[in-house]
């Protein structure tokens, strides 16, 4: 007789494309979602990308639609970044402050009409940030509504991603500048497609309207489709793995990893997405303006590592004997064939040349600051 | 099903996926299992010991590393370190392809090999171990 009579699993979430990855992925837990880490590995579609092209499911972020008369007011008093300064179809990469400056999250906002607002949250922030947007909209005439279970999303990135979607979609993709977007039709469905990414390469992130998580035939299909378009240049589905790897190579941060809601933007170097000038206020602007007064205690740095072996994660940054700093992304570069890593030092010490040492677990490895956006 | 883990005969193996061969000299090959090397997938980089290093059975004596995973190798074995397979520095990826054979880790010779080896596991009793790891 077992001694549970019943077991209760919390079910980990899936996203419109889990039954692709259910045959062909290595499933792994991630932001509460059963993700593939890779389908082939994690370098051979890491190069894909960098060389030609591949495709990533990111159903798994959010998207949240801000819509009416007050919608540009009330986010442009939560981003850091101007968003009165967008144009239609233009999407602005910022970030969401607390009252201290530390960020909330980091996330792209579109603006599809006058009164009409895409985000696109992380998924480790999705209903942290439709809570953070709602909460705050009383006394504005808007509506926030998360649609993330309604829309699909999906990535196509490198040199050829361009060419590969082109081939199912109606709009002149050419004509879609770098963080501009188009309403179209993909695979012959309503789709938005926009020229951003989380990669360092040419791409778009798409966004598959009406695709209820109940219903993700159609996700399937487009999918599916992509990697028929995308045959003859030898694309590759990409999972997590190769999406971590591939930004870490680009210098980009990660929710969670380098960036909370302890690092303001000063210190994690995007400062570019704070206009303290901007006409309206936002939350976190006197707390920001004081780091930009006074300066800041610890600066985000690159660092490529000069002894063998692969920083991670947690591990220690040592410079004349002492612990002076954390790494908070590492792993290994493909494209370098050494360990890189992002942590946050004392400012004297992000100087481009600085020679460091980083704790790898029982050794201490000698690295070198560089120049990290990008490393490559 | 542990019929996809490959898990030769003659071999002994020890519950943290190391596999080792008694040559005929009397030393040992160490590496680590098809089981291990699936687990961690793409290997990268390896932590070995360096020869003339004494090692204790159980403890750790170098790591595997892959992109995502890094892996304590244990000793399955007291002994000294007679040889380290150095091919893996340059290619790492010999512990995927061709984990019993090219990816051989350490040879060592060791002094007390008749009484630890009886502790050590065949195949079938791997065979068992690996399944019970997937309840």
């Amino acid at each position: 007789m077992s001694s549970h009579p019943f077991r209760i699993e919390m079910a980990a979430r899936h996203s419109h494309l889990y039954e692709y990855h259910r045959v062909y992925g290595k499933l792994v837990e991630f932001s509460g979602f059963e993700m593939p880490v890779w389908f082939e590995g994690i370098i051979p579609e890491h190069n894909a990308v960098r060389q030609s092209v591949g495709i990533f499911d990111t159903s798994h972020m959010g998207r949240v639609l801000v819509t009416g008369k007050d919608a540009e007011l009330l986010l442009d008093s939560l981003i850091t970044n101007d968003l009165s300064k967008t144009e239609p179809m233009e999407g602005l990469y910022t970030v969401m402050c607390n009252e201290r400056g530390g960020i909330k999250d980091d996330l792209i906002v579109y603006r599809l009409a006058d009164e009409k607002f895409f985000t696109v949250p992380n998924a480790s922030n999705r209903e942290k940030d439709h809570n953070w947007i709602a909460g705050h909209a009383k006394g504005y005439e808007v509506e926030t509504r998360d649609i993330s279970d309604d829309v699909a999303m999906m990535a196509i990135q490198g040199p050829k991603a361009e060419e590969v979607l082109q081939k199912i979609t109606s709009a002149d993709l050419a004509e879609v500048k770098r963080f501009r977007c188009v309403e179209t039709t993909i695979g012959g469905y309503n789709a938005l497609a926009a020229r951003t990414g989380y990669t360092g390469e040419d791409g778009f992130e798409v966004f598959l309207w009406d695709t209820p998580l109940s219903q993700p035939a159609k996700a399937l299909e487009v999918w599916n489709r992509i990697l028929l378009a995308g045959k003859e240049y030898r694309i590759k589905p990409c999972g997590l793995g190769p999406r971590d790897s591939l930004r870490l190579e680009a210098g980009l941060s990660l929710y969670g990893n380098d960036i909370d809601e302890e690092t303001n933007p000063y210190e994690a170097r995007i400062s570019f997405v704070v206009k303290l000038k901007k006409k309206r206020s936002f939350i976190g602007k006197e707390a920001l303006e004081k780091v930009n007064r006074e300066g800041v205690k610890r600066l985000r740095a690159g660092m490529r590592m000069v002894d063998k072996g692969i920083p991670r994660h947690g591990y220690e940054i040592w410079k004349n004997g002492q612990v002076v700093g954390t790494v908070t992304s590492g792993g290994l570069s493909p494209v370098l064939g050494a360990g890189i890593a992002m942590g946050y030092v004392p400012p004297e010490f992000s100087q481009l040349g600085t020679e460091l040492e980083i704790k790898v677990r029982e050794r201490l490895l000698k690295a070198i600051t560089v120049k990290f956006h990008p490393f490559i | 099903m542990s019929e996809e883990y490959s898990i030769p005969e003659g071999l002994y193996y020890t519950e943290e996926h190391e596999w080792i061969k008694v040559l005929e000299d009397g030393r040992v090959l160490v590496g680590i299992t098809d089981y291990a090397q699936k687990s961690l997938h793409e290997v990268v980089y390896i932590e070995a010991p360096s020869e003339g290093d004494k090692l204790k059975q159980g403890e750790v004596f170098g790591a595997v590393e892959s992109v995502k995973a890094v892996s304590d190798i244990y000793a399955p074995l007291s002994g000294t370190v007679e040889e380290v397979n150095e091919e893996l520095i340059d290619s790492p990826e010999l512990i995927n392809s061709d984990p019993y054979g090219k990816g051989w880790i350490v040879k060592i010779a060791s002094k007390t090999l008749e009484d630890e080896l009886g502790g050590l596991m065949g195949p079938d009793q791997y065979r068992e171990h690996i399944e019970s790891l997937k309840e």
